[in-house]
């Protein structure tokens, strides 16, 4: 290893001008081949964009070209009013707001009681847990469907909430247990001190500090109560008002299989917002998943 | 309180001498109080409706129940019996397992690929171009089943129109009612949508590998191939073994992607555990008028998940021999 | 941190979290299970009925003006998710006070699980006269002596080969005087397919359908191919259907004309005669194309044609029991009252009364004379059947089909105890069986054939053998009508 004031020359690049233009040439094709890719990559969305906008006969002629020779913005309204998609857009909104509220609450407190404190019966609870990822699952919608039924909360927004948070509960409450592992016990030992209690440590001081950690679990939580479809169909089966988007569209879609653009703006409808979201919020989704996964 | 009392606390061990137990233990459940209230939250929603109905759904195997009323008929052993000897269930399997071994390997190294030109610290706009490849996997897979459903249909001129023109095929090709092609199209789909995970587990992986590392090895005259496999990929064993196993599971629970392309059909080509567990647990349609039988779907999910179990130890255990040897043999 | 902002935050989040129960609990408990989001008198109507709904508004909007005070709402499901969805209603106790009965579980099934309400308050002998006579029958909507239900459609030829005429002219399979040749038998409909698909440039090919939904539209093909041949079972997808009554059993592998159409099939299909997206096309999608003439010939039925007269199409025609000789071997079958049940009253509603009145709306003579006149299918009073007053020749032609349904042996009549035999259907069925065969994924047709009947035989005993232990007479000699000849109508016999 020499010295940093001096290093030696890289034996292959001799320092030319064509040398440089040609580095630049290929990032430049590097650039395009990424582009290109990401076009193609984003292709399905960009075609069910542009579809939404055809006319029913120009969809039929269009095929897989995504440029609309009319813009039929009616389509929107169409699908927005006629189809009932607001009302499936309100639901979802609610029930995926509900998932996150109940989700986040749960998780950092159980979190931080995992990470912080010590009870008995702590290392029993961790391991059913864990036990229970590994637990084959089986058919476990019908006891859950039984269990809402005998709560008379079947057909309600509620149970959909509700059954969807238990699915997060895992993966969110280890995120928060890890990462209040993370902060310095000062903090809190300072704070007992000085006479606060357990839940005004709780509240006012560890759950403010997990904000990343609280953006990251409720935007996970969003996202997949969003996409659900499983759950919000099973539970909200014979009250189609409080259908969720992807319920809806797998309604709408068995029932007028053929107005294809309004299906096609069905689909921007449900994919755009959480697109969006993502987009806007995206740094703290990847951390997490990178965070879980190291 | 005072902070000494507090450490001091921590540091005894969970254990007392047994004759004191109870003592200790009471005292130690009272003074935990507020441990267990905030735990219960998360504890009452986890033991109701996950740990629960694991073990309910359980007791449903050994009946013989249509899902109405309340199940009548035991049946002991024969649920587990029927699926054994059921055919489409190991086709099922068959293609779950296809399903799985083709997409992991080719989307992994297509997304260690992409990671590797996105961790290029000189690369512009890199935070752009993996928000773009991660999208899909944040967008509805039944929603996306539906758009690629409409895509694929062949309405005026398409893909296979062009690829006809070009001699690649002959004639229309029905992508998702062929049998020999509809597999491989639910597949390339499912490489496209949960490709953005790996590609982001890759990237934070590759982070963690100093550059020094690299800049040694370039002084030393390494080309980037070699700079590759002898750091690169040692490097990125241990997470690597947590991307394969964690990528298998997810593909071994495909079930919205594949019943809304294609429902499992045609003809059960394109069944895979899930979707057939989904068409035991709640019956055919009208068209194939089958019963929902839930003990048959129960007994299914279990054998499913035992082989499961079986299967992630032994990957676990597989790779863990691999990694061992390969440390040996470096050092 | 200071303590105040921390203070600001958590106050700033509980008052987030507090409006938001709020909000939520607000917008949560008017939807709660017990109370109906409209007016209190509206009755909830359950049905599958796409193409027909037209027709259904109609009623509910001439019922809503003669009975004031009481609204109809309607939700049409997925056909082939229906059945599950009013299960799983029932189960929640939540049902809808109307629904059409589903095909699954059987109706003895669904009376004995107690999901619907006996209508002999109002369905008295009176009201019972003004159907055919004999439409009320013990097992199928009479049971224990109480009125479950009354049917709405007549008996027609289930199925009919549809043929259009744009697509047959373009390739000049015309008769001299410029009509279109409509092919009747096995020879020449093949014929025609060979020359439409040979004919069109790759724009047309002789048949087409939709089977991705999953209600098993293939079926339709054999059930239509195989009658005329001679197998009075055909080959409908159900439970305990599908039987050649002769001998009391599936005869799929027996009787050559299934093995013979399915040789004719597979010729078909290898000569490229059907359009290559069949499989995965919907249903709808596969009538949208044949309205643009994408394929010259597919099978349906007359639920078909609402759809392509609002669109305006009507250049069709259709036939029925194409055979391999001129005259069918065999034909549809029917108890002369239709399927006997329609829609029914839940046993949990809270306005019986005014959902029989419903009830009664739509299966009186005049919405079923309405019902023909929206070109949805025949009614089960004959008088409702009138050609004359038809505007669509097609479905005048439909109407003109009831002679091809002949009265057939029910075994329900012979011996009503068989009233709660309730087989179950195999998985595969008859429909999985033909597109395994289309597709070429089921190569030994003889012992798939053979085996699905044995399979369809053995759930039939096994059901039967269940009811024989309660005590009641049942065997399966019932379903054996050695002295039935096919081509002739058939009165059974009380045993």
């Amino acid at each position: 290893m020499t010295t940093l004031s001096t290093r030696p020359r890289p034996r292959t690049r001799p320092r030319s001008r064509t040398w440089l233009s040609l580095r630049q040439g290929r990032r430049g094709l590097l650039y395009l081949a990424l582009l290109g890719g990401g076009l193609i990559w984003l292709y399905p969305f960009l075609w069910a964009l542009g579809s939404s906008l055809k006319s029913t006969d120009g969809f039929f002629s269009g095929g897989l070209n995504p440029i609309p020779s009319e813009f039929h913005w009616s389509n929107y309204s169409e699908a927005w009013t006629q189809a009932d998609f607001s009302r499936f857009f309100v639901n979802t909104v609610l029930f995926a707001m509900g998932t996150v509220v109940v989700t986040l609450l749960a998780t950092s407190m159980a979190g931080y009681v995992l990470a912080r404190t010590d009870f008995p019966g702590k290392k029993i609870w961790l391991g059913l847990v864990g036990v229970t990822l590994f637990l084959p699952h089986g058919y476990t919608i019908i006891p859950v469907f039984d269990l809402i039924q005998r709560l008379h909360l079947l057909n309600t927004l509620w149970s959909v909430i509700i059954v969807q948070s238990a699915g997060g509960m895992v993966f969110g409450t280890f995120l928060f247990m890890g990462y209040f592992t993370t902060i310095d016990r000062g903090l809190e030992d300072a704070a007992r001190v000085d006479g606060a209690s357990f839940h005004q440590i709780f509240w006012r001081i560890m759950l403010p500090l997990s904000g990343p950690m609280l953006a990251t679990v409720g935007l996970f939580a969003c996202i997949t109560a969003w996409n659900s479809f499983f759950i919000p169909l099973v539970f909200t089966l014979s009250r189609p008002e409080l259908h969720t988007l992807s319920v809806g569209m797998f309604n709408f879609i068995g029932q007028n299989s053929t107005a294809w653009t309004l299906v096609c703006a069905g689909s921007v409808i449900t994919l755009l917002p959480i697109v969006l979201i993502f987009v806007a919020l995206q740094r703290y989704f990847i951390n997490g998943l990178a965070g879980a996964v190291k | 309180m005072s902070l000494l009392e507090t450490r001091e606390r921590r540091r005894t061990p969970q254990t007392a001498p047994p004759v004191a137990a109870r003592n200790g233990l009471w005292q130690r459940v009272r003074a935990a109080k507020w441990s267990y209230l905030y735990l219960a939250p998360m504890a009452v929603l986890l033991l109701a409706f996950v740990i629960y109905p694991i073990f309910a759904s359980f007791g449903y195997t050994f009946y013989r129940w249509n899902g109405i009323g309340a199940p009548g008929e035991y049946v002991g052993l024969a649920n587990f019996r029927q699926i054994l000897h059921d055919g489409i269930f190991w086709g099922a399997v068959k293609h779950t397992f296809v399903y799985a071994f083709v997409l992991v390997p080719v989307q992994l190294v297509m997304a260690l690929a992409l990671a590797l030109v996105l961790n290029n610290p000189k690369l512009k706009f890199a935070l752009f171009f993996r928000t773009v490849y991660f999208i899909p996997v944040v967008t509805s897979a039944a929603v996306v089943g539906v758009v690629i459903q409409l895509m694929l249909a062949n309405f005026g001129d398409s893909a296979g129109g062009l690829l006809a023109k070009t001699g690649v095929t002959n004639g229309h090709i029905d992508w998702l009612g062929d049998p020999n092609t509809a597999l491989a199209v639910i597949i390339a789909i499912g490489i496209w949508h949960t490709l953005g995970y790996n590609l982001v587990y890759f990237l934070a992986g590759l982070q963690t590998i100093p550059a020094e590392l690299y800049e040694a090895a370039k002084l030393d005259g390494c080309g980037p191939v070699q700079s590759f496999f002898r750091i690169t990929i040692p490097m990125l064993r241990q997470v690597g073994v947590v991307i394969v196993v964690l990528a298998f599971i997810g593909s071994f629970q495909v079930f919205d992607l594949v019943q809304v392309l294609t429902g499992g059909g045609p003809y059960f080509a394109t069944e895979v555990v899930n979707t057939y567990i989904y068409h035991l647990a709640f019956g055919g349609s009208p068209g194939s008028a089958a019963q929902p039988d839930i003990g048959l779907a129960s007994a299914a999910s279990f054998l499913y998940g035992l082989l499961l179990i079986v299967f992630s130890a032994l990957q676990v255990l597989a790779l863990r021999q691999i990694s061992r040897r390969r440390t040996a043999a470096n050092q | 941190m200071t303590s105040s902002n921390v203070s600001r935050r958590g106050l700033l989040r509980t008052a987030a979290l507090g409006a938001g129960t709020m909000a939520l609990g607000g917008g949560l408990s008017a939807c709660g299970s017990g109370s109906p989001s409209s007016s209190a008198d509206a009755l909830t109507y359950w049905d599958w009925y796409v193409t027909q709904a037209p027709w259904v508004d109609k009623e509910a909007e001439l019922f809503e003006k003669a009975h004031s005070g009481v609204s109809v709402k309607k939700t049409t499901q997925q056909n082939a998710k229906y059945a599950d969805l009013v299960a799983l209603a029932n189960r929640s106790g939540n049902p809808p006070d109307v629904f059409m009965i589903p095909q699954v579980p059987s109706v003895a099934e669904q009376v004995a699980k107690g999901w619907l309400h006996p209508l002999d308050e109002w369905a008295t002998p009176k009201w019972q006269s003004r159907f055919p006579e004999g439409t009320f029958l013990e097992g199928a909507n009479v049971f224990d002596g109480k009125v479950y239900s009354a049917p709405l459609k007549g008996s027609a030829p289930l199925y009919q080969l549809y043929i259009h005429h744009g697509v047959f002219k373009s390739v000049g399979l015309t008769n001299a005087d410029g009509s279109v040749k409509i092919p009747r038998t096995w020879d020449e409909v093949t014929s025609a397919a060979q020359t439409i698909t040979k004919k069109s440039g790759g724009k047309s090919y002789g048949f087409g359908f939709g089977n991705a939904d999953g209600i098993g539209v293939l079926a339709w093909w054999l059930d239509l191919f195989v009658r005329g041949a001679g197998a009075p079972g055909g080959a409908p997808t159900g439970a305990a259907t599908g039987m050649d009554y002769r001998v009391g059993k599936w005869t799929y592998g027996t009787d050559r004309a299934y093995a013979d159409f399915f040789e004719l099939f597979v010729e078909w299909k290898k000569r490229g005669f059907f359009h290559p997206n069949s499989v995965s096309l919907s249903d709808e999608a596969a009538r949208a194309f044949f309205e643009r003439g994408k394929f010259g010939m597919t099978v349906g039925g007359v639920w078909n044609q609402p759809e392509w007269t609002q669109h305006k199409f009507t250049d069709y025609s259709l036939v029925t029991l194409p055979s391999p000789t001129a005259t069918p071997k065999g034909y549809y079958y029917a108890d002369p009252v239709g399927n006997g049940s329609f829609a029914a009253v839940s046993a949990k509603t809270k306005k019986a009364r005014e959902a029989f009145q419903w009830l009664d709306a739509l299966t009186s003579p005049a919405a079923g004379r309405r019902w023909v006149q929206d070109l949805n299918g025949v009614s089960v009073y004959p008088a409702g059947n009138d050609p004359d007053g038809i505007d669509s020749k097609p479905f005048a032609a439909f109407v003109g089909m009831t002679e091809q349904v002949l009265r057939g042996p029910v075994p329900l009549v012979r011996n009503p105890e068989l009233a709660g035999v309730a087989p179950g259907a195999p998985k595969p069925d008859i429909s999985d069986v033909v597109t395994g065969i289309y597709t070429g994924q089921i190569k030994d047709v003889q012992g798939a054939l053979s085996s699905l009947a044995d399979k369809k035989f053995q759930i039939l005993s096994e059901a039967v053998a269940a009811v024989a232990k309660k005590g009641k007479k049942v065997s399966t000699s019932d379903y054996v009508f050695a002295d039935w000849d096919p081509t002739k109508p058939y009165t059974t016999k009380k045993a």
